[in-house]
């Protein structure tokens, strides 16, 4: 149905559409790359002019630089292993018939619905805070000098509270490809004499590589961006030690007012995340298709 | 070796009994099929030989031994599932060799079974493609493959053809009769269709709601079904079953004919009725008898080239020695 004259109106229907997305990355976009090349600071006004690519110079030399990728890598890396790999435990514990099955999903679903910001908060005042934080009683109930996570462990305390946030969203994903997995097989196994462990790496975790690989995709886009629990909790201290590189661009253009080095800093985080969204799906892609 | 004796099994979920206790004996190279209509607990009592059932009451022994508690993998059975149940992210090989690779055998071992399995089974040619890469019937194989290459004291088959179209279905029937010639091991077959268990049993069991209501070779059930349920069951197209007054004529509560029992005529005979639909198979013709005032529809085998119209009025006579008479309880009267 096809023709020439029904696909020019079909152009015409969704241009105003393509117009406003494109529009609302675009703009944004380019604006970043021309703040980039210039000497753009908030404390004098009027004074921008072009410096070509010192901003990133600036941005790329500064030691807080390779902490932030290091951090960044940390934290995605921390997060993605935590989840996947409790999110595929959680599952399959969630998979068993039991007691009480819906209200316990129900309640390991529930901390995806806490905003980030408000859950970080809790976990900074109510769980870490080294004198009135719960695990400041469970370490004293035990004779045990209180810890003072945030400022002795800081990027590990934030990768804690992210993995807290996404192993629901894990779980969840992994606990319906657990649903749709043929009884039969597992059955089948059973009898050809593969015990509980051999049934695990052998038929569930193959039948899981597609959702695991969904799980990896969609959490390394968000957790590259990871912002509002650092600056919560840690504001990106002590030092730099838990500054990733969103917090540090964030840290340039508004903490040190300066938007050029601020910009740049935010080209380099496109182009990043973008070397590790092909690395990806060379990596894992694959899994997604057939 | 495959010798199984069900001895008072018994299977209750939960309130509900699917199978009373049970008593069957299976010998060594049997081929036994289970048959019965859907819900009748054919699966379950397979399953509970398999093992992927508890058993509420009684005992399963295998070759003398009790194998009540014996896990699944222990029991030396292998079973093929009707859904084939193949492990999709593995290659035909892979999947052939994974009981093998489970029970640690040797590589060029688990080699040797799987081509001697593959040409058996014409797969030869499939050993590196994926399940979702083959036909329902070359899958239906992978899992037979899959099965013999075991070595089991017994097979369990459940079903196994009845995701296949039927031009498959009557080869890989000879197939599965074929292979069973050839390894001589036991098999219990699980099916709904009696012709699947006519054509392939040794021994039929069948089943209803749970109970055992006749067991026989194919020709025994054909010849004197215990009670009304097997004469109904077996057979095709289904034996005439007529109450009353030509019942009572016979001394019983209910006569059963077999539509090939019949004896047709256009003069005379013992019971006359005019002729409905007729089914033409080429080398016989069914022909639906109404208003004999005996049933409402009676089935009488014909020949091929019969020459008869909707609307002709015929005469049936029964053939006095192929007549079944039944009691008021249902029961076969001698
Ligand atoms: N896991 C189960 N829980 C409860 N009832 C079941 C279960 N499995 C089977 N049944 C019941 O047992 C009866 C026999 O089932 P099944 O053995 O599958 O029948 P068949 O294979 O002869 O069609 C059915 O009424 C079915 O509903
Ligand atoms: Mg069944």
């Amino acid at each position: 149905m096809a023709t020439q004259h029904s696909r020019a109106a079909a152009r015409v229907m969704i241009s105003p559409a393509v117009i406003l997305l494109l529009g609302w990355m675009l703009i944004p976009l380019g604006m970043t790359l021309y703040f980039s090349f210039l000497r753009y600071n908030l404390l004098m006004p009027g004074t921008e002019s072009f410096t070509g690519w010192d901003n990133y110079y600036y941005f790329l030399t500064d030691p807080a630089f390779s902490s932030a990728i290091v951090n960044t890598l940390i934290l995605v890396g921390g997060v993605l292993a935590i989840t996947t790999i409790g999110g595929v435990l959680f599952a399959l514990l969630l998979d068993q018939p039991m007691f009480g099955q819906g209200i316990v999903r129900i309640l390991v679903i529930s901390p995806f619905f806490v905003m980030p910001t408000v859950s970080a908060l809790v976990w900074k005042n109510m769980f870490m805070n080294p004198v009135s934080g719960l695990l400041a009683s469970l370490w004293r109930f035990f004779g045990a000098q209180p810890v003072d996570w945030l400022s002795e462990y800081p990027l590990f305390s934030i990768v804690v509270i992210v993995a807290w946030q996404w192993l629901p969203f894990a779980t969840l994903i992994l606990l319906t490809a657990f649903q749709s997995l043929d009884q039969d097989q597992l059955e089948a196994a059973e009898m050809d004499g593969a015990g509980a462990l051999s049934r695990f790496f052998h038929i569930m975790l193959p039948h899981l590589a597609r959702a695991i690989t969904v799980v990896v995709l969609i959490q390394t886009i968000f957790l590259l961006s990871i912002f509002a629990e650092i600056l919560v909790t840690t504001n990106g201290g002590p030092g730099t030690a838990s500054t990733n590189l969103t917090y540090l661009v964030y840290a340039e253009s508004l903490l040190r007012f300066d938007v050029g080095t601020g910009s740049a800093g935010g080209i380099v985080a496109v182009i990043l995340a973008n070397i590790v969204a092909i690395f990806l799906m060379r990596m894992i892609g694959k899994n997604l298709d057939a | 070796m495959g010798r199984i004796t069900l001895d008072k099994v018994t299977k209750r979920f939960g309130e509900v009994e699917v199978i009373p206790p049970l008593d069957l004996t299976i010998e060594d190279g049997e081929f036994v099929v289970f048959v019965g209509p859907s819900g009748c607990g054919k699966s379950t009592l397979l399953r509970l030989i398999a093992g992927l059932e508890d058993v509420s009451g009684g005992e399963i022994r295998i070759d003398g031994r009790d194998a009540t508690e014996v896990p699944p993998a222990k029991r030396g059975l292998a079973m093929v599932f009707q859904s084939y149940a193949l492990y999709p992210h593995m290659s035909v090989r892979k999947n052939i060799a994974f009981p093998l690779r489970m029970a640690n055998m040797d590589k060029a071992e688990q080699d040797r079974r799987i081509e001697s399995a593959a040409k058996v089974l014409n797969l030869t040619d499939y050993l590196e493609r994926r399940p979702g890469q083959l036909s329902g019937g070359q899958r239906q194989r992978v899992a037979i493959g899959r099965a013999i290459v075991r070595e089991p004291a017994a097979f369990l088959f459940d079903e196994p053809l009845s995701n296949l179209d039927a031009a498959l279905r009557v080869g890989m029937r000879l197939e599965i009769s074929e292979l069973h010639e050839r390894l001589k091991t036991t098999m219990i077959y699980v099916t709904h269709d009696q012709v699947e268990a006519m054509t392939m049993a040794d021994k039929i069991v069948v089943l209803r709601a749970g109970n055992i209501e006749q067991v026989g070779s194919p020709l025994d059930l054909y010849r004197s079904p215990r009670n009304l349920f097997v004469a109904g069951f077996i057979g095709s197209p289904t034996m005439n079953l007529l109450e009353g007054r030509a019942a009572q004529a016979h001394g019983a509560h209910t006569i059963g004919i077999r539509p090939e029992h019949l004896d047709l005529s256009r003069e005379s005979g013992e019971w006359s009725g005019v002729v409905g639909v007729s089914e033409h198979l080429g080398s016989d013709t069914f022909l639906h008898v109404h208003d004999t005032g005996l049933a409402d529809i009676v089935t009488v085998r014909a020949s091929g080239e019969v020459e008869l119209r909707h609307g002709d009025r015929v005469f049936l006579t029964p053939q006095a020695d192929k007549l079944h008479r039944f009691g008021e309880n249902g029961l076969r009267l001698a």
